[in-house]
């Protein structure tokens, strides 16, 4: 198992991709990643253990919010899901992603 | 920050464990779950867990970086600080323990001074909104003092005319009565007093307007805190309960808050309305309105101080007075008034600093201490901070941990400092009541006790952050610049000047107790001169009692006439300036005015017959007053010797004629005294001048003219002559006999404590330097001692050197001397200069000081000196000739 298996993923991709996986619902912190790695079939592969202070930092910053419900297997697990300024950040993140990708795609094929 | 992230943090402080607990269960659910999701794989139970565990990383590191994300780190690494200086006391308690002493004792002695200072221009009295509080006051005329010279005519005629106030109060104080045989204060003061001042009964009610009704009030008092728990033992049922007040009986109808003082220092025993004055003094009973009283006024409106001011002067210039308008526009003052002696911070600084400064000397002398210390310290753990810098800590930690040290240090000392204080502030009480008669006293001591307030407190805890912070950063930052090879060898690398940072510090020391002593020894002699010095009159078996009540008059005098520790009875008045012409007259004084001779002013005091020969004042020449002679009328007066001289050449006074007139070039000193008639007197006798020889007070020192009155006439206060030796017995006796007489009289003294007023102050403030110079002494030479024992075991290889060489014991001894006394020599003389040039300005600035002490006193620089020099002396020596003891085989063989 590779210890680094996005070794190129952009600073700041972590939150953005965080992000939009909580878009629709509240996730515990395995489910985002297996979702992430799911999504991207399984290229981004998210280093477990950076996805928690990640995940805390988010939460300090007011974007996404945690409460403690029943998991599937049973057990309680922390639950995050994204807060009105986290949608905002979310919007704003996603729109400057998108500039940033269609000028890289424009660069690539022209160059 | 936002304010989640502000709750998550206090959150992850306040419920650590439960935070902690949570952060585990959120990791271990993400590895069980993957674990779970392997086994789903197909995996057996353990790969599943080992595959889970491999993904996921280190899961400690990121629990790590988690604690890292909500900042509880930095508590981490202060909690580790704290447990790691404290294993650091444990290990020198002594250390420790000197650092916090040294430096409580100094705090502990500025905040004495700085409680003193708080209590009078800082505690700001408990009322609502002080800042709009203001006191106005009459100017009498062109740039002289303020005084509160309304009436209450004055005052209610201001709040019915001017709107310039949102509410005005009078206050009449101090009245002086007795509750229960107790003297007590009191301050008579308008029905809207406490409304005004916004303040509620602790119990009970305040006075309400109704209480006083300018048609009779009704007799209720409000008590103090202050009174409620001296007089009535904090007792809650007090109210509704009857005190007999010059003999009415008054109800209390409530207690106010404790820190409510009324606009005052210090707070009075009782409030009462002012309707009732003529109940209190007899003398103002239907003569209400004439009352002198304060007004102090509430600036609610959008009026500034300076319009306010502005507004009141118009009013009071067009007032009439006596039916007529003021001859010139009335002057207004605003003054700031809320409960401190003046919100004029700047002077009143200035006037305590030198306070501030003899105390902080010792503060000062202790830091020294403290920071020699410290640098010793510093050199002696070298070898620890080394070890920890080699292991990687950051500079900044190191410094962190040290001053982590220094900060448990400052809060010891602060605390040690709180209970210091309020040691040293009893024992100056002590020593003020001991040393001074309490009768001397305007204000009971300990109605004026300072309070330890969050002022008091904050003062403690910065003084003892930038005491230890200032003298411990520098050993700090020192201790962290190490050669990190040199040291891990264990070798100490020797600091650049230390010699010359700890002898700097000697030598401040020992200016500062130079400093000190030398203010001792120069009051010492001070207050021994004051105590010999003749101060004119008859002391020894003399008494004043003032007569402030002359309803009361005839029965006073009746009292003290048939007392039996009482032998004569005079009379005086204070005395008053007058306009003297002086002629030569053959006797005959209803002939045809004689040619003046000279003119002159003179001051004048009227005695009965009986003055002279209390007061033990020799007549010169002719006779004194006879007993027949008891009134103005009688057309005779005496004159002191220089009067004689300056009216008369030859100063052949004596059956001349001298004409008195009042003086109106200036402001009678006694708005109340009743003018003088023109008219002429023969001289009958020349008496001795009276007093010069003290500075302070200068109450007995009269060079002038005596007119003839009796003890009879108003306005004059008695002197007596007692029997028997013990005249302060006297005094009690008479004390306890005139109280019953008329309950407000106070102020009963004896002449040889008026006498003492200026050796009293110089004997306090002798004691004050005394014992703040031997502190500094002490300190300086436990410093000594600890220095150079601390430099000797560091040199003793280098002694050890110079003694198998052949340095003899005798040079080593001389050696170590020479080398720590030459800074306590400069030191003595750096303090010495420092006095002499302030005393020079001292007494430059004010001919006073000049005439009271001797402040380039040889005999006091030249003790302290030779004080200072040998006790240093003394202390450095042991540690001296322990050097000499080095056994110079054992320390060559210890490398």
């Amino acid at each position: 198992m590779a210890r680094h298996p996005v070794p190129d993923l952009l600073p700041g991709t972590l939150d953005l991709l965080i992000l939009r996986t909580l878009h629709t619902d509240s996730l515990h912190g395995w489910a985002i990643s297996e979702r992430i790695q799911h999504i991207s079939q399984d290229v981004l592969q998210i280093n477990q253990g950076s996805l928690y202070p990640a995940l805390h930092r988010l939460e300090h910053q007011g974007w996404i919010e945690a409460d403690w419900r029943v998991s599937e297997l049973g057990r309680r697990a922390k639950y995050y899901r994204l807060t009105t300024t986290g949608r905002r950040q979310l919007a704003v993140e996603a729109r400057e992603w998108e500039r940033m990708s269609m000028a890289i795609g424009r660069v690539m094929k022209l160059a | 920050m936002n304010v989640r992230d502000v709750l998550l943090r206090l959150r992850a402080l306040v419920a650590r464990r439960r935070v902690e607990r949570e952060l585990d269960d959120e990791l271990a659910f993400h590895v069980e779950r993957e674990t779970h999701k392997q086994l789903a794989d197909g995996l057996s139970r353990t790969d599943a867990r080992a595959r889970a565990l491999a993904r996921f990383g280190s899961v400690s590191l990121a629990a790590d970086q988690c604690r890292d994300v909500r900042g509880v780190g930095l508590v981490d690494t202060v909690a580790r600080d704290i447990r790691y200086a404290c294993r650091t006391f444990q290990r020198a308690p002594l250390a420790a323990l000197t650092v916090v002493l040294t430096v409580a004792l100094g705090l502990g002695l500025v905040s004495v001074v700085f409680e003193l200072y708080s209590t009078l221009f800082l505690r700001v009295d408990a009322v609502r909104s002080p800042q709009e509080l203001f006191a106005v006051e009459r100017l009498t005329g062109p740039g002289e003092d303020a005084r509160p010279s309304f009436t209450r005519a004055d005052y209610d005629a201001m709040r019915r005319e001017t709107h310039v106030f949102g509410d005005a109060i009078a206050i009449l104080r101090p009245v002086q009565t007795r509750i229960e045989g107790r003297r007590v204060t009191s301050a008579l003061v308008t029905g809207n007093f406490f409304e005004m001042l916004g303040v509620q009964a602790a119990i009970g009610r305040p006075l309400m307007p109704r209480d006083d009704d300018r048609s009779g009030g009704r007799p209720v008092i409000v008590l103090s805190h202050f009174a409620w728990s001296r007089l009535f033992a904090s007792d809650p049922n007090v109210i509704g309960r009857e005190v007999r007040l010059n003999d009415l009986p008054f109800e209390i109808v409530g207690v106010m808050p404790e820190g409510f003082r009324g606009l005052g220092i210090a707070s009075p025993d009782y409030w009462a309305p002012l309707a009732l004055a003529g109940h209190f003094r007899e003398s103002y009973a239907g003569r209400e309105d004439s009352i002198a009283v304060e007004v102090v006024g509430r600036l609610t409106s959008v009026l500034s101080p300076e319009a306010a001011t502005a507004g009141l002067t118009i009013w009071a210039s067009r007032r009439l007075e006596d039916g007529k308008l003021p001859a010139r526009p009335v002057a207004i003052k605003l003054n700031p008034s809320q409960g401190t002696l003046s919100t004029d911070t700047m002077r009143a600084l200035i006037g305590f600093s030198p306070l501030f400064v003899a105390f902080g000397l010792i503060l000062m002398i202790g830091c020294a201490n403290v920071a020699n210390l410290r640098l010793a310290r510093g050199v002696s753990r070298q070898r620890e901070i080394g070890v920890r810098l080699a292991l990687g800590a950051s500079r900044w930690r190191i410094m962190g941990q040290l001053l982590t040290e220094d900060l448990l240090l400052a809060l010891a000392a602060a605390a040690a400092g709180l209970a210091a204080s309020r040691l040293f502030f009893r024992g100056a009480l002590y020593a003020a009541t001991t040393i001074v008669p309490p009768e001397l006293f305007a204000v009971d001591l300990a109605r004026f006790t300072a309070s330890v307030d969050w002022r008091v407190v904050m003062f403690l805890l910065c003084g003892g952050v930038v005491s230890t912070m200032v003298f411990g950063l520098a050993p700090a930052s020192q201790a962290t610049r190490l050669e990190l090879v040199r040291t891990m060898r264990g070798e100490v690398t020797k600091d650049p000047r230390p010699d010359r940072a700890r002898h700097a510090l000697i030598a401040v020391q020992a200016g500062g107790a130079a400093l000190l002593l030398i203010g001792a020894i120069i009051f010492l002699r001070g207050a021994l001169a004051a105590a010999t010095v003749d101060p004119g009159v008859r002391t020894t078996d003399t008494v004043l009692v003032p007569i402030g009540n002359e309803a009361r008059r005839l029965a006073l005098i009746q009292a003290v006439a048939t007392h039996p520790s009482v032998a004569t009875v005079a009379a005086s008045s204070p005395p008053i300036r007058a306009v003297a012409e002086a002629s030569v007259s053959d006797g005959a004084a209803a002939g045809p005015p004689a040619p003046i001779v000279r003119r002159g002013t003179v001051d004048y005091m009227a005695v009965s017959p009986e003055y002279f020969d209390v007061l033990g004042i020799d007549v010169v020449r002719g006779r004194g007053f006879t007993p027949q002679e008891r009134t103005v009328d009688a057309g005779v007066v005496v004159v002191g010797e220089s009067v004689a001289r300056r009216l008369w050449s030859g100063g052949d006074a004596l059956g001349h004629v001298l004409r008195l007139s009042a003086d109106r070039s200036s402001n009678s000193p006694e708005p109340d005294a009743t003018p003088l008639q023109s008219r002429s007197f023969i001289v009958v006798g020349v008496v001795r001048d009276v007093g010069g020889g003290l500075r302070f007070p200068d109450l007995f020192t009269f060079r002038g003219v005596y007119v003839p009155t009796s003890r009879e006439s108003a306005g004059t206060s008695l002197t007596l002559r007692v029997r028997g030796g013990d005249t302060e017995q006297a005094r009690q006796a008479l004390v306890e006999r005139l109280s019953s007489v008329d309950p407000s009289l106070g102020g009963i003294i004896t002449m040889k404590a008026l006498a003492g007023v200026q050796m009293y102050i110089l004997r306090f403030a002798f004691w004050l330097t005394v014992v703040l110079g031997v502190l500094a002494l002490v300190l300086t030479v436990s410093g000594l001692f600890s220095i150079l024992s601390y430099v000797i075991e560091q040199r003793s290889r280098e002694i050890g050197v110079r003694m198998a060489l052949g340095a003899t014991a005798s040079h080593v001894v001389r050696l170590m001397l020479s080398q720590s006394l030459r800074p306590v020599g400069i030191g003595i003389l750096a303090g010495g200069g420092l006095a002499a040039i302030l005393a020079m300005v001292l007494t430059s600035a004010s001919s006073e000081i000049a005439s009271v002490v001797h402040a380039l006193d040889p005999v006091a620089y030249a003790a302290s000196g030779i004080v200072i020099a040998a006790v240093c002396l003394l202390g450095a020596s042991v540690p001296a000739l322990r050097a000499a003891r080095i056994d110079p085989i054992a320390t060559l063989r210890k490398d």
